[in-house]
């Protein structure tokens, strides 16, 4: 069974076209070096703690927690999920409550009785009890006694649970009895429910199910759109950006886009603003106006309403008519559109200087962005020339800086696209007007903009040397790219760093409001890309467990063909149907992009 | 659909122990159990002494699985009901509720609201503050709305009563439909047009 869950992991780790923890590149590089490097940089693999949640692996998701709570307090299922739904599923909390507070504490709190069935002489089946919710009199096998010691007919508590997963509240529903606080057995639930509205009862499981998800801080749904269906469980850090297995790269936090080293909330009004954009070009428009004389268009860029243009022709900003120079605040010599009036030019003055603030720092954003959407096509291009170049007599056979530097190129161009509207934001005065002086502010915008050119310069360089159409080149030329490539990423790789780290003290960490403004750290490897669950583990709880309220084929409008859970066979073939086909690179490995060029010279 | 057969015994309950409590609950118009009216004694020691209110009540179609709606429709002066619309806020009343207590133990609530107040968590504001800022003047508010709103349905209902049967209605229908409708005559000539 380890062996299995191993496979399978690995399997998932070289699913992926640019995949630098690959397994499989791993032992290859190892043995191209011989096996004698044991200094370098290279941290070997171990399993990435964040965790994709395929509908399928949910269950064994929340098993696990279930099962953690369930050996330490000696609980049955129902009453930890309670507690942990009580909890969000937060298992150390729940942990700290029960060492703080005790056992007692913990339970009441949640809502969960523990009986010890001592008064539970089992009910005569000839006997009758009296409902005290219907009024009427039952036969006692007709009634259910919940944990609390409370005891209805089952129609009573059949309407009521009803009524509850209508109301939205499948998570906690609490036994009818006045001031009792027990939260119902979800067996008793889903057995009574199912008789007479079985629909109801498989909503009222998949609500329990998607607690998981939708009541724990460290599971997000994965925001794509069409939803993948998958949801991402994160371990440590909250701030993060994660890859999910549809390939969607987001921000664990606030669910868009990836756009470190912006913090979310400079990300969001940044979105925003960008997508009231058209206002901004309509205010362009607005704020030119074409020349008398060349029918260019001229800015009004003085406090008076005579603009003149390039060409030297004056003219007047209100009726547009071509003018002499000679003006005052209220008329032109010679002019008399009747126009020409002093008219709210400090408000006009200060939301220009904004909107050309904006434009400056969005421009170099979207040249940023639009340089990634070519440089995606450059993938593809440079694969060609690859596989040119390795078709060639030649010594050097191994071309894998090339797909190295450019996913280095990826990467520090997104760092560098994105440090512009952090840069709008920390140095604007929407966000840390008052955090710092003017003084202040002006010592560290010219620390960072250094620092931001220096990266966009070897971000520059390095993209060209790419583009280098080096399968042309002789074998000396050849090694010149080569060394350039991987010096550059190196560079920028340290820039990239730098930078993070600039951000991190001196500028956010500097700042009141800084820890408002998280943001999620530098990662020289990329995105991390969340791994499957291991969903072997369900298997053996499956077989030994039999009554499972979950059969995720028939549940949340899933596509996936059905995988009855009890099947530990089905289940596997439910893994690998999720595999994507392997794309293997150019000489078959990869080389992680920090190991030392000398490193890398001597395969 | 409402459980009428468990209304049917929680009104002959009340009624049985109607002596005890003083709390009345009766169909609005005859045939429909979903409407009812009820009726609370002002509680004894409170500035609603000797008043007795009215309370509309309607059973949403899982009743008792969810709770009834009430509504006061005799005026009151108190930081919990609106005195603009009779609302009341009361927990049981909303996520409180369990389908354990009943129509009578629900009123039986509404008449311990009138007797403490909670004017922390405040259905009418203007009330409320006036409760913890000035006592003496919200009692007096409070008295002189029993009074003139609480009261007026008891006195002069002989008078009322004479009238109907002068337009022709037996005295005794006369006077359970004014009894129903809380003293209003021309509610209680609705009800013996339509009934
Ligand atoms: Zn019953
Ligand atoms: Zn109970
Ligand atoms: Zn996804
Ligand atoms: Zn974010
Ligand atoms: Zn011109
Ligand atoms: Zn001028
Ligand atoms: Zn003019």
């Amino acid at each position: 069974m380890e062996d299995d869950c191993l496979g399978t992991d690995d399997e998932f780790y070289t699913s992926d076209q640019e995949d630098d923890y690959s397994i499989e590149g791993l032992e290859e590089s190892i043995d191209g070096l011989e096996n004698d490097e044991s200094d370098t940089q290279w941290i070997p693999p171990k399993g990435t703690t964040t965790k994709v949640i395929t509908q399928e692996s949910l269950l064994a998701a929340q098993k696990e927690d279930l099962r953690r709570v369930m050996d330490l307090l000696f609980l049955r299922e129902h009453h930890a999920r309670t507690l942990l739904i009580h909890h969000r599923w937060d298992v150390e909390k729940l942990f700290a409550v029960l060492v703080e507070k005790g056992r007692a504490f913990l339970f009441a709190e949640a809502g969960v009785t523990l009986v010890e069935h001592q008064d539970n002489e089992p009910l005569l089946p000839s006997s009758t009890i009296m409902c005290a919710i219907c009024m009427e009199d039952v036969p006692s096998d007709e009634a259910t006694k919940m944990d609390c010691g409370h005891c209805f007919c089952n129609s009573c508590w059949t309407e009521h649970f009803v009524v509850k997963i209508n109301d939205g509240q499948s998570k906690r529903i609490r036994c009818m009895a006045h001031k009792c606080n027990a939260i119902c057995d979800e067996a008793v639930v889903r057995n009574l429910v199912s008789k007479s509205h079985p629909n109801l009862a498989e909503k009222f499981d998949r609500f329990l199910l998607e607690s998981y998800i939708e009541d724990n801080k460290r599971v997000k749904w994965c925001p794509s759109t069409p939803h993948c269906g998958n949801a991402i469980r994160v371990e440590d850090d909250l701030f993060c950006e994660i890859e999910c297995s549809c390939g969607l790269q987001f921000c664990f936090r606030c669910s868009l886009q990836a756009h470190s080293p912006c913090s979310c909330l400079m990300w969001e009004l940044w979105a925003k603003k960008c997508r009231d954009e058209s206002e901004t070009v309509n205010w362009i428009t607005v704020h030119t106006k074409p020349c008398p004389k060349c029918h260019k268009p001229v800015e009004k860029n003085g406090g008076c309403n005579l603009v003149s243009c390039i060409c030297g022709q004056a003219f007047c900003w209100l009726c547009g008519g071509a003018t002499g120079r000679d003006h005052t605040w209220s008329s032109i010599a010679g002019h008399s559109c009747g126009r020409y009036k002093e008219d709210k030019e400090k408000n006009a003055e200060r939301a220009k200087r904004d909107l050309y603030r904006y434009m400056h720092y969005h421009s170099r954003y979207k040249a940023h962005t639009d340089s990634i959407k070519l440089e995606s096509k450059l993938k593809e291009t440079i694969q060609e020339k690859v596989s040119l170049s390795e078709s060639r007599e030649s010594k050097n056979r191994d071309f894998s800086w090339v797909t190295n530097g450019l996913s280095r190129l990826f990467r520090s161009r997104r760092v560098l696209s994105y440090s512009y509207p952090f840069a709008f934001y920390m140095f604007g005065e929407e966000l840390f007007k008052d955090q710092m002086t003017k003084e202040e502010r002006e010592i560290k915008q010219n620390l960072f903009e250094d620092q931001q050119q220096q990266l966009e310069e070897n971000v520059e360089k390095l993209s060209k040397y790419l583009e280098e159409p080096f399968e042309h080149y002789d074998e000396d030329k050849v090694l010149d790219v080569r060394m350039q490539v991987i010096n550059l990423s190196v560079v920028t790789d340290k820039l990239c760093q730098k930078m993070y780290e600039c951000i991190e003290n001196d500028l956010l960490g500097s700042v009141q409001l800084g820890i408002h403004h998280n943001i999620a750290p530098y990662k020289s490897k990329g995105i991390e890309k969340a791994s499957e669950l291991s969903a072997c583990w369900v298997n053996k709880v499956n077989t030994s467990d039999k009554d499972l309220p979950f059969h995720c084929g028939t549940n949340g409008g899933s596509t996936e063909p059905e995988h009855p859970s009890g099947s530990g066979s089905s289940y596997e073939s439910g893994c690998s149907s999720r595999k994507r086909p392997r794309k293997e690179g150019p000489g078959g490995g990869f080389f992680d992009l920090n190991l030392p060029a000398e490193v890398v010279d001597r395969n | 659909m409402v459980d009428f057969a468990r209304v049917q015994k929680e009104l002959q309950e009340c009624s049985r122990d109607i002596e005890r409590s003083g709390i009345k609950v009766v169909p609005k118009s005859d045939g429909n159990l979903a409407h009812l009216v009820g009726t609370i004694p002002g509680p004894i020691g409170t500035p609603y002494e000797g008043g007795t209110f009215q309370i509309d009540i309607a059973l949403p179609d899982a009743y008792p699985f969810e709770p009834p709606k009430m509504q006061f429709t005799t005026k009151v002066w108190h930081p919990n009901i609106s005195s603009q619309s009779g609302a009341i806020c009361l927990d049981i009343l909303k996520d409180q509720w369990s389908p354990a207590l009943t129509l009578k133990t629900a009123l039986l609530s509404v008449q311990a609201l009138l007797s403490a107040p909670q004017p922390d968590d405040p259905q009418d504001a203007v009330v409320a503050q006036q409760y913890l800022r000035d006592y003496q003047t919200f009692v007096g508010t409070a008295r002189y709305w029993t009074e003139s709103f609480a009261k007026t349905s008891s006195l002069g209902i002989d008078e009322k009563v004479k009238r109907l049967v002068e337009m022709g209605f037996p005295e005794s229908r006369a006077r359970s439909a004014l009894e129903t409708v809380g003293g209003d005559e021309n509610l209680a000539l609705e009800n013996l047009c339509s009934g």
